[in-house]
């Protein structure tokens, strides 16, 4: 009896004390946000005040530099880290509470765009990171991770394609090390060489959705250009990151066949346990939208609602990038996964920017 | 062995983020659209 009401205590106790372990970090993450967002208003009045012309700097970089700060100074202590990681949930809660501004129409047609891109994006990064790994002789899973990294969608299709393919987690650490340098670089060079060009928010917006390898930066680098260009980045990232499932099955299947092991069961669940669900809530929110369920001001409610997420998944951005370990992790996949995505962003940039006089973006 | 469980698991936790930010997500809708949360700033 004494044994059976321990255990009917034990129960509801662990999810608070879960949500509790989180709290820390979470707060942090809040710190850090609020942090970049005081800094870009009152650097903002300052200047003005002081009628100074300096390029203003937008909350997004602010959040990320100090979280970079924070984790290659002082370090982020154990107690925090459970909550920084929560910074995927903001992330996706703060994309599908985006889908309220995006009528469905407009996903669909900006989606076969993206989709159109993706798909070719997807066949060329692919076809290059493998030829890469090849010439600089990395191992033929690292080569396999690398690919699906730099053409889907960073760490998750890392991951996903890691249990798909038996890799070893040596191979995936390296790839994921890569992958989020290699992002980190992407925040300082897309934006200048977006402005540099004179691309449109949407043009924009497109590259940098199809571009960026990991979901959260693509969606950093689209806000540090402007609030349009982030809105377009992160549905041509949420395109990207429906195709996950098709890839890292047809790397199963490949890796089955070469290893003589008996391939997936079902092709049809496979797919369905890799396919991003927050995708189908994204669609959810803008079909709401689309029937006009929210007015005008409920939907400046929820894009606001989908910014204070993000600004959460910035902060946490710059707190999980820590220099120290990515060098433990070698140079060779850095520098091919630096080689690819030289290539793979000014393959993007072509696409997009052929397809914008194409069609109307 | 034990690096294919955790695969595993983090491929389990990464569904049920999923299945988290879209609850909550619906959840906020929900209550922007009843009014209880009304106005959100920026």
């Amino acid at each position: 009896m004494a044994s059976s009401t321990a255990v009917l205590r034990a129960e509801p106790i662990q999810l608070p004390k879960r949500l509790l372990a989180l709290l820390p970090g979470v707060g942090l993450l809040t710190i850090v946000g609020l942090a970049g967002k005081a800094l870009e208003k009152s650097i903002s009045t300052y200047t003005k005040a002081h009628h100074l012309v300096v390029p203003n700097i937008e909350y997004v970089l602010w959040a990320i530099l100090i979280g970079l700060l924070i984790s290659n100074t002082v370090g982020v202590a154990g107690v925090f880290k459970p909550g920084i990681a929560t910074y995927e949930f903001w992330l996706k809660t703060g994309i599908v509470l985006l889908g309220a501004r995006f009528l469905l129409a407009d996903v669909l047609r900006l989606g076969a765009v993206s989709l159109t891109l993706v798909l070719i994006e997807l066949i060329l990064s692919i076809g290059f990171m493998t030829l890469l790994g090849r010439i600089f002789k990395l191992s033929p899973k690292l080569t396999s991770l690398l690919a699906v990294g730099s053409s889907i969608c960073g760490v998750s299709a890392i991951i996903a394609t890691k249990g798909a393919i038996e890799a070893d987690d040596e191979d995936a650490s390296f790839a994921i090390a890569a992958i989020l340098a290699l992002g980190a670089l992407a925040l300082f060079t897309f934006p200048p060489i977006g402005h540099w060009l004179g691309m449109s928010d949407r043009v924009y917006g497109l590259w940098a959705g199809t571009g960026v390898d990991n979901t959260a930066e693509a969606v950093a680098a689209g806000a540090l250009y402007s609030d349009a260009a982030a809105k377009i980045a992160v549905l041509a990232k949420t395109t990207r990151n429906a195709m996950i499932g098709f890839v890292v099955l047809g790397y199963a299947l490949y890796w089955a066949a070469r290893e003589g092991r008996q391939a997936v069961g079902s092709k049809a669940t496979f797919l369905w346990q890799k396919f991003p669900k927050f995708v189908l809530g994204f669609l959810l929110i803008s079909l709401l939208a689309s029937l006009s369920v929210f007015n005008k001001d409920q939907v400046s409610s929820l894009a606001n609602l989908s910014r204070w997420a993000f600004l959460l998944t910035f902060a946490g951005v710059g707190l999980r990038i820590n220099f120290k370990e990515m060098k433990k992790q070698g140079i060779r996949p850095f520098i091919v996964g630096a080689l690819g995505e030289v290539v793979i962003a000014a393959i993007t940039l072509g696409l997009v920017l052929g397809a914008s006089k194409i069609v109307k973006l | 062995m034990a690096g294919e469980t955790k695969a595993a698991e983090k491929q389990r936790r990464a569904l049920s983020l999923d299945g988290w930010a879209v609850g909550i997500a619906l959840v906020l809708a929900v209550l922007v659209r009843l009014g209880v949360l009304k106005h959100v700033g920026w």
